[in-house]
């Protein structure tokens, strides 16, 4: 359970990118916006967030959902997936300290 | 939870007794005021007030301010936006209107996919919302004839949906003399408007508020005072000794002109029986 959760953690900050967008969705857990617009909203490109923010889809911690006629995707964060995750990691931390 | 009579109240007692209750549920309000008029805190506190107070769960639909700037500047009233959305009494969704307009095309006709706020309305069930902007909104939408259709179209999904909601507007020309409030020709399809807007009397800056519409009840037509306090929004006294406020040019009633006023309104109401 330690190891995976070991695992869980690093790829949760495997790329300051991620550390980047996990900022952004913990200060604004409302947000809901295409990848490029979550781009630009940290200062990145498309493609440099792209891999990152598929990585959270995989995860879970991040969903994706089509709106309209247009079909546009946009991305959000998923909170119910995200306070399994943080409770997930903080067992972790607290099994470190002891 | 709203009262026997489907009012919606904001919570300031003041304001929902000029509305003879509060606003009529589902009804779509416009607030229209200038830039730091107190729109934004009159949205937040109708959504605090409604969670805290009457138990309806809101949304908050933000343009402009990124939700963590909402939450540090809703702290200064002592509202804990943080803790009500742990709650599920509130969300604040932060999105790009360009996403609300993609999100109403296509809507309902079985091969579209969803719209935005849907799984927000299914996770809270809220009663209230607020949107700011609607002047931001308005940017995306090329003429003033989408603009009215999409206006349209994103009201009747909220009151489809049982909103009751609150679309802020900034309206740059209420600083002078008010005209149309909205440059688009958007009012008619709001039930209320309200105006939040600054005057300068004798030298300093003070603050009123007036209801210019409000289908289907009565009103208080006065114009009132308020002042943003720490605690939020408060009204005051009706601005009774001053004329022209809302022109931009207000001028103190002499003692002789209020007592003339005085003096004429039992006739007044005489002349229209007659």
């Amino acid at each position: 359970m330690s190891s995976e959760n070991e695992f869980l953690l690093q790829r949760l900050i495997s790329s300051e990118i991620k550390t980047d967008l996990l900022t952004l969705f913990h200060r604004n857990p409302g947000l809901v916006d295409t990848i490029t617009g979550i781009a630009l909203r940290i200062g990145r490109s498309d493609a440099e967030v792209a891999g990152d923010v598929k990585d959270f889809l995989d995860l879970g911690l991040l969903t994706k959902k089509t709106l309209g006629k247009t079909k546009m995707e946009v991305i959000q964060l998923n909170r119910s997936r995200d306070r399994e995750i943080q409770a997930s990691i903080e067992r972790y931390v607290t099994g470190l300290k002891k | 939870m709203t009262t026997a009579d489907n009012r919606v109240k904001t919570g300031i007692p003041e304001f929902d007794e000029m509305l003879s209750g509060g606003f009529l549920e589902r009804d779509a309000v416009m607030v229209a005021g200038t830039a730091g008029s107190g729109k934004t805190t009159l949205g937040l506190q109708y959504l605090v007030n409604g969670a805290t107070k009457y138990g309806d769960a809101g949304i908050y639909l933000t343009f402009e301010q990124m939700p963590e700037q909402l939450y540090r500047d809703a702290k200064s009233f002592g509202w804990d936006l943080r803790a009500l959305e742990e709650q599920d009494h509130l969300r604040v969704v932060c999105t790009s209107p360009e996403l609300i307009l993609a999100s109403g095309e296509g809507e309902g006709e079985g091969e579209g996919g969803e719209n935005l706020l849907d799984s927000v309305i299914k996770e809270i069930h809220p009663r209230r919302i607020v949107i700011d902007s609607m002047s931001h909104f308005a940017m995306y939408v090329d003429n003033e004839k989408d603009l009215r259709r999409e206006t349209y179209r994103l009201i009747m999904y909220l009151k489809t949906k049982g909103l009751s909601s609150l679309l802020l507007f900034e309206a740059p020309q209420l600083m002078g003399a008010v005209g149309s409030v909205t440059e688009t020709g958007t009012s008619f399809l709001v039930d209320c408007i309200l105006i939040m807007k600054p005057v300068e009397i004798e030298s300093s800056m003070r603050k009123v508020l007036a209801i210019l519409k409000l289908r289907g009840s009565d009103h208080d037509k006065n114009l009132r005072e308020y002042k943003i306090t720490s605690s939020g929004i408060v009204l005051g006294s009706p601005f009774s000794d001053y004329e022209g406020l809302m022109s931009g040019s207000p001028r103190k009633l002499t003692r002789m002109a209020m007592a003339a006023e005085r003096f004429s309104q039992p006739f007044a109401g005489k002349r229209k029986k007659d």
